[in-house]
């Protein structure tokens, strides 16, 4: 169950008309496209897509699911908007009021498990591991962690956990940590204990219907068997401009533990059906990556670009993302910036970070901003 | 809709001598071209962007490439529960009959022509390089009253012909009194009862049946208005999908006039050449008036000039690779070059 209604809004104009889940990423994909490839390089392929949120771009490109490999006979893609039942509308309110919606949905599949995501985060993960160790410890449900700076665990769901990985303690954003697990918003559940807690949950008046804040707390306080699966390899929490730029810089590098290239755990997404990109007599390119149906006359340096964008001549473009079809005109500088799709920037426009070093987001309202000075 | 009158035949079963080196392991329909396509994507694409959605494939050699290339149709939309993407290959491996249309290979597969409810057939050859709409084409031979109307360039044949699906069943039946071999035959006939007609086509357009004709139409993706031409947004090339990752340029990269398809891997320099897709190249490497194929790996300090490089070639450390005179050297598929090979 892929939880894909987020609005994602502190990534401000980019999230305007499609959901988070939907927003560009590493030059040709979603942030999608992640969890949907690793579903189906886990051998996952009954996978339930909740929307609310700006649907249209996200249900247009899930479609039914080919992209993934997961148009099948019996299971594969299924997009779940909320509905209305006995003559009233039913929003997605949390995490957990999303699933218990559509217990019907998993009822008819009948599954053993349920492995709940997020549509926010990077990262590539065997999900088929995380269940074998769920089923090796008798687990009612685990919880995929990642170790993070303790500095920074404040910012997270924090376990606190025993020598065998139980845990016997969640706190979510804790002013005092007791630990550095935190928790990446990826659950695997017996479908028959996920099945009574939302319910027990549902009818709760003063409950947020949230799986960090009122489900798994609940099932610590019953004793219910909780484990931690510890993870380790990339994993990012893409939420800001700051964070998404970043997430994109990191597949700049040799060392971030992100590898697009490796054969055996591709990411899969749409196929824009675009020629090869053209880099030009006087281009530039290093550093960077670059989609198809590109054309560089430029500078392209340490930056991430999409299909179909074109860098005229003359133009530089330093440590930015440069989102589909943009279009960056004759001696531009764009530097630390993330550039929206379809965005046609004049010629001679200078794109600089201000003096604390933001990450500017250029898009159709912030542009005209640039084009004044 | 017109578009749907018309029933798409793409004849794979020409043998050029003169692409030996590149049709070892595949049939010429199935060379790579442009970085990222095969030589069928055109015609192909260009059928289903006209909206054509019956398309029948005649391959006769090395069609194992090609059929695992096209697949079911489904990256050209062509699968279909109503018509969509046939492969028929031939039952015969003899003598290839020159000229595009062989009308034996229709023969043992007339019940398709049969049952197909298109009242006009559009037969092309597979290996030609262009981007147009076949509906003005159509649309032109209705008005004309013509009974086979040839696509012509400046006078020279395309070897494509548009004729009435009964016409062609009708040619195929009396093949053995008519003496034709191919719907060429037909079409050319100075002696022939039916009336032949041109249409004049004006845009680009390649064919290509040697490792000249295949190089020199891979330089005119340099001209930008031959690029335009072959790749407007609006009649994309379909072909088939791989999903990978974009193209990573190292710190050391040094690329110019160079077209590069995704997932490759660039360390080195490389000017005026195509690059398709997963090929790699190293550091302190140079690579010139090239086309790479899919896979090729260039190692560090390689200097390579003028080459065409098969599919999975490898060139290793330090290996220099260089066209002596103008003919492009071509690599063989799945070969490697040690520094000692030096040609």
């Amino acid at each position: 169950m892929l939880l894909a209604g987020g609005q994602g809004s502190r990534l401000n104009s980019l999230t305007r008309d499609i959901a988070k889940p939907a927003v560009p990423f590493g030059g040709k994909y979603r942030i999608i496209d992640f969890p949907l490839s690793n579903c189906t390089n886990s051998g996952i392929n009954t996978v339930g897509v909740l929307t609310q949120y700006q649907p249209l771009v996200l249900n247009s490109y899930i479609g039914i699911g080919s992209a993934w490999d997961l148009d099948r006979k019996d299971g594969g893609v299924t997009v779940l908007p909320p509905y209305t039942a006995s003559g009233e509308v039913k929003w997605y309110s949390g995490t957990a009021s999303a699933i218990f919606q559509n217990l019907n949905y998993l009822k008819h599949h009948q599954p053993d498990y349920v492995l709940i995501l997020s549509g926010d985060h990077i990262y590539k993960m065997d999900y088929e591991k995380m269940l074998e160790a769920h089923i090796e410890k008798g687990a009612d449900a685990s919880i995929s962690v990642i170790e993070v700076p303790w500095e920074e665990a404040c910012r997270f769901g924090i376990m606190d956990t025993d020598e065998d990985m139980r845990i016997v303690e969640f706190t979510e954003k804790p002013a005092e940590p007791k630990s550095n697990l935190a928790s990446m918003g990826i659950y695997i559940f017996n479908y028959s204990v996920l099945e009574d807690c939302l319910e027990k949950d549902n009818i709760i008046p003063q409950s947020s219907h949230d799986f960090g804040k009122d489900i798994i707390p609940r099932m610590l306080e019953e004793g219910k068997k909780v484990f931690a699966y510890p993870f380790k390899g990339y994993w990012k929490d893409v939420g800001t401009i700051r964070s998404l730029w970043e997430a994109n810089m990191d597949l700049l590098d040799d060392m971030c533990g992100l590898d697009l290239f490796d054969y055996t755990w591709r990411i899969y997404s749409v196929n824009p059906n675009q020629p090869p990109q053209y880099i030009g007599q006087h281009a530039f390119v290093t550093e960077s990556l670059i989609n198809e149906g590109c054309m560089v006359e430029g500078k392209v340096v340490r930056s991430v670009v999409f299909q179909g964008v074109t860098v005229k001549e003359g133009a530089a473009v330093k440590e930015s993302v440069i989102m589909p079809d943009a279009v960056i005109g004759k001696g531009c500088h764009i530097e630390k910036a993330i550039v929206s799709p379809g965005i046609n920037i004049p010629a001679g426009t200078v794109i600089t970070p201000d003096i604390q070093g933001e990450i500017v987001l250029v898009s159709e309202d912030s542009i005209k901003q640039f084009l004044s000075c | 809709m017109l578009e749907k009158r018309l029933l798409g035949v793409i004849d794979a079963t020409a043998f050029h001598e003169g692409l030996q080196e590149l049709t070892l392991h595949r049939s010429p329909a199935a060379i790579p071209f442009g970085g990222r396509y095969r030589l069928i994507d055109f015609v192909l694409s260009n059928m289903v962007n006209s909206g054509i959605q019956s398309v029948a494939i005649f391959p006769k050699y090395q069609y194992r490439s090609l059929m695992d290339h096209l697949g079911s149709g489904r990256n050209w939309d062509l699968n279909r529960k109503r018509d969509g993407l046939f492969f028929f290959p031939s039952p015969r491996l003899d003598h290839p009959v020159t000229g595009v249309g062989p009308l034996d290979h229709f023969a043992a597969n007339i019940d398709f022509f049969k049952r197909s409810e298109q009242e006009y057939t559009l037969i092309t050859n597979a290996c030609t390089i262009f981007n147009t709409h076949f509906f003005p084409v159509l649309e032109w031979h209705i008005a004309s009253g013509c009974d086979i109307t040839a696509i012509r360039k400046g006078g020279v044949s395309l070897g494509m012909y548009l004729l009435k699906t009964s016409l062609l069943r009708e040619l195929i039946e009396t093949r053995h009194e008519t003496g034709y071999l191919s719907v060429r035959d037909a079409a050319t006939d100075p002696n022939s009862p039916l009336s032949l007609c041109s249409y004049p086509y004006e845009g680009y357009a390649a064919m290509i049946d040697s490792v000249d004709t295949y190089f020199s139409a891979s330089m005119d993706l340099f001209e930008p208005e031959v690029w335009n031409q072959l790749f407007p947004r609006e009649r994309p090339i379909l072909t088939k999908v791989k999903d990978e990752p974009p193209t990573r340029y190292a710190r050391e990269a040094y690329v110019h006039n160079t077209m590069v398809a995704n997932g490759g891997l660039i360390e080195g320099t490389v000017e005026n050449s195509i690059i398709a897709r997963g090929v790699k190249i190293g550091k302190g490497a140079v690579v010139r008036n090239c086309i790479i194929m899919q896979k090729s790996k260039i190692e560090e300090n390689c200097i390579v000039e003028g080459a065409i490089l098969d599919k999975d070639v490898k060139v290793e450390r330090g290996a220099h690779i260089k066209a002596s005179g103008k003919k492009p050297y071509v690599v063989r598929k799945g070969t490697v070059q040690g520094a000692w090979m030096n040609s």
